[in-house]
């Protein structure tokens, strides 16, 4: 799993273009909306994106979404429960 | 004096006129469908396509097969045709008519079929030359006759509104008797995945305001109206279809795709407009929503809507329910469908209307029988540009004068100039040490960002962003204003960057899992979107994207708006990027890679304003912009602004051509030239700060600081010549592209 968070933390740097940051600076349990990275509605369309090319999963309800990017921690256990790739 | 609408016509997807339009609204039949003619995978997003193929357009205009056409320019051809038959222009009137049409996609739907050729090979290099929104107007303008002037709006979904409304400034300013203006846009693969990125696409037909909304339909089509001034209307015995009798225009400043809550800039509009009108809430009978259908527009415009309204909101329905959503040409298209509403009595409903939400409960039945004096429509656009307009019926009155231009006209000087160009970046340097480039292209010299945008903000913007936002910065701070009344842009491509990785990936990959940060900066307007939102600026916002007079016609309406007493102040630049690959295409399409040219990048902003204040850097006394001017045309024009301006020649230390090297450019500027200027020194500055389709906000930018600086360097001299050292009082500042869009500006020193 720590594999995965550290996998996921750099490719969410790379699409959502965090310049300036680093893989330890993103706490995998803090919130990545509203507080921690205070990440915006279309970041959570380019993680929607992100998911399905990199891991195949498929969200089709942007609401959804929102639970599944509560943490990078959540985030990594859902890959891991659903990935197809 | 009132604003006529003397002529209109429209395309749609309830069929091409407006007899068609008008019967779909009457049975309450929407155009609405399974997508037909765009060669898309997305079946599964119903569509409003215009019901004819391209060749069939082509056939009913009597264009020959293998002409290069795009479908936006065939569609605004069929509308402008309707438009200027009922107004009774034939193309002998042209010559003093002007168009203004609005775009975004242009000539997209070629350059998705196209774009792997264009990288490729050479089959289909005359599609580069129709990929941008200003050769989309072109080819509608070009098609009819010889226009006076012509220029494209491109604020995303407002376009055509923000078109109708810079016409009608154009006619209250005295610069034009009769102005056609509106907008046109087709499906394309480019948006429908756009939007589909952005996830605001419903897969059932839209219900805007509907409980169970669930995002737009995508629709195309053009339409276009023509206004004229009464004086000019009665003259030659047209009659009105309807008025303008007010409009407005303000940037809600919050998100690039999505609306405030409360519907700021929504608010701002419809308000601007009762107010030019002199009307009360309780004269309006009618709203043409924008009511798109998403859950985020239509709350947020029915909040606005509350707030202008109270308790009281008129009836409302969107038409886009019939139409589907034609963003840039929705504005002329529902203008339109007011007109005819306004004409026939009767409120066009919302259909698919059936669960009240929190929203305002629209029409959902056809209303006849009903006297409409005056009605609003909506057009909001990304980066939150709303616009409304109001329209008035021919039988209506108005308490007060609406349109009453204004005669004063005050001085408008530049406060502040700054540039990120080929040269060092806010420096004068090149003033005494210039760069000398050899290279045929050069990208700009890039400042430091970190001190101007946070690392968090910089996330999605591209290169051209992270320019026009500190190039913007660094000129607002040395004018000491810290918020401008007006924010008005002008750029050739926009955000060429992000298109190009958006299309690149559409082409290759298909139409999968594309990325919604380059869809939203492939539209124009991100640029002055961002300043708004950076700034908190809720004031005007408009951006053009027509060619070589992109700046020049973003200048023009600010001139305008300040002479009109609409603001004091302005913030306004010209903004273009050139990345290696485009760079090779415009090389193919025969634009670029001309012997002796330096191509480049351009971000040049200033800021302008009626105040008379300390360390200005000069005036702008007058503009001037000339479309195909006849023979002898372009000479009176330059002897009627000298006389206006009580110069004479002698007065002019230089004229600042755009001649960039070329033997092309050398033809263009310097035959003739001495025919139109006389023994003016001619003066060139793209060999030092590039060739862009901007560049002419350079030519301002170099202009303001000789004058500023009282000295022209020697190395303007286009002659090459020494030339005696002189402190300049006047220049002209001369743009012209291919012996098309020629702009004169006048500057004088304070």
């Amino acid at each position: 799993m720590e594999e995965l968070i550290l996998k996921l933390k750099n490719e969410i740097i790379e699409v959502l273009n965090l310049e300036d940051i680093k893989p330890e600076d993103i706490d995998e349990n803090a919130p990545l909306f509203g507080e921690g990275l205070a990440l915006d509605s279309i970041d959570a369309l380019e993680l929607i994106v992100l998911m399905e090319k990199n891991y195949g999963i498929k969200i089709k309800d942007p609401n959804e979404g929102k639970d599944i990017f509560k943490s990078v921690a959540v985030m990594a256990d859902y890959i891991s429960k659903n990935r197809t790739k | 004096m009132r604003l006529w609408i003397t002529g209109s016509g429209v395309v749609s997807a309830l069929g091409v006129g407006k007899e068609a339009t008008l019967q779909s609204l009457l049975a309450s039949k929407s155009g609405i469908a399974t997508v037909h003619y765009l060669l898309t995978e997305h079946k599964e997003f119903p569509v409003g396509e215009v019901p004819l193929s391209n060749e069939e357009m082509e056939a009913r205009l009597g264009i020959k097969a293998g002409t290069p056409t795009t479908r936006t320019s065939l569609m605004g051809m069929l509308a402008l045709g309707e438009a200027l038959d009922t107004a009774r222009l034939d193309s002998s009137a042209l010559p003093k008519v002007a168009l203004v049409s609005g775009t975004t996609v242009g000539g997209m739907d070629r350059s998705e079929l196209y774009y792997l050729d264009f990288l490729e090979n050479d089959s289909r290099n005359e599609f580069i030359k129709t990929h941008d929104c200003g050769a989309c107007t072109e080819m509608i303008a070009d098609h009819y006759g010889s226009f006076a002037s012509v220029t494209t709006l491109s604020t995303a979904c407002s376009s055509a509104a923000n078109a109708i409304i810079y016409g009608a400034r154009l006619i209250e300013s005295g610069k034009a008797d009769i102005v056609v203006a509106g907008g046109s846009e087709c499906i394309t693969k480019f948006h429908l995945n756009g939007f589909n990125a952005l996830r605001i696409l419903d897969t059932a037909n839209c219900r805007p305001f509907d409980d169970s909304r669930a995002g737009l339909n995508l629709g195309e089509g053009a339409a276009f109206v023509v206004l004229e001034s009464e004086a000019h209307a009665l003259a030659r015995g047209a009659k009105a279809e309807a008025y303008l009798d007010g409009y407005g225009n303000a940037c809600d400043a919050f998100h690039q795709t999505a609306s405030s809550a409360d519907g700021e800039g929504a608010f701002r509009a419809m308000t601007q407009a009762l107010a030019r009108a002199g009307l009360k809430p309780s004269d309006i009978a009618y709203i043409n929503a924008h009511g798109t259908g998403t859950p985020n527009n239509d709350s947020s415009e029915s909040e606005a809507m509350r707030r202008v309204f109270g308790t009281a909101v008129p009836p409302v329905s969107s038409t886009k329910t019939f139409t589907g959503h034609t963003t840039s040409a929705s504005g002329s298209i529902e203008a339109v469908i007011c007109m005819l509403a306004m004409q026939n009595s009767f409120i066009p409903p919302n259909l698919n209307f059936s669960q009240s939400s929190d929203c305002v409960a629209p029409v959902a039945q056809l209303r006849t029988g009903v006297e409409l004096q005056h009605v609003l429509c909506n057009s909001f656009g990304f980066g939150g540009n709303d616009s409304s307009l109001l329209l008035s019926n021919t039988s209506s009155s108005l308490s007060h004068n609406p349109a009453n231009p204004q005669t004063d006209n005050p001085a408008i000087y530049i406060y502040s100039a700054q540039h990120i160009s080929a040269q060092q970046p806010f420096s004068r340097e090149w003033m005494t040490n210039p760069v000398l480039h050899t290279e045929p292209y050069v990208r700009s010299t890039e400042p430091d960002y970190k001190s101007y945008i946070a690392p968090m903000e910089a996330r999605r913007m591209g290169r051209l962003l992270k320019r026009a936002l500190a190039v913007s910065k660094e000129a607002l701070a040395q004018s000491g204003i810290a918020m401008p009344d007006i924010i008005v842009t002008g750029t050739g491509l926009g955000c060429i960057e992000n298109t190009e990785l958006f299309l690149d990936a559409l082409c290759r990959e298909g139409e999968q899992l594309l990325k919604p940060t380059h869809f939203m900066q492939s539209t124009h307007n991100t640029i002055s979107s961002l300043m708004a939102i950076h700034l908190g600026c809720h004031g005007y916002n408009a951006t053009y994207a027509h060619k070589n007079i992109s700046f020049d016609s973003a200048l023009h309406d600010a001139f305008m708006q300040l002479r009109s007493g609409s603001g004091a102040t302005a913030l306004v630049g010209g903004h273009d990027e050139m990345t290696p690959s485009y760079y090779n295409l415009l090389c193919k399409a025969g634009y670029l890679g001309n012997e002796g040219e330096m191509a480049s990048e351009c971000s040049a902003s200033v800021v302008i304003g009626t105040a008379a204040r300390e360390n200005v850097l000069c005036r702008i006394a007058d503009m001037t912009m000339l479309y195909q001017p006849a023979p002898g045309q372009l000479k009176e024009a330059v002897e009627a602004m000298l006389v206006r301006n009580g110069l004479a020649q002698s007065d002019i230390a230089g004229v600042l051509t755009g001649f960039n090297g070329s033997d092309e450019s050398r033809h263009i500027y310097c035959d003739g030239y001495d025919e139109l200027f006389g023994k003016i020194p001619m003066l060139k500055y793209k060999h030092l700060l590039g060739e862009s389709y901007t560049a002419s906000a350079l030519a301002l930018y170099v202009g303001a600081t000789c004058l500023a600086e009282r000295t022209i360097p020697q190395t303007l001299y286009a002659d090459g010549q020494q030339h005696p050292a002189t402190e300049p009082k006047a220049l002209l500042l001369y743009n012209n592209d291919d012996g098309k869009n020629h702009t004169l500006t006048l500057l004088t020193a304070v």
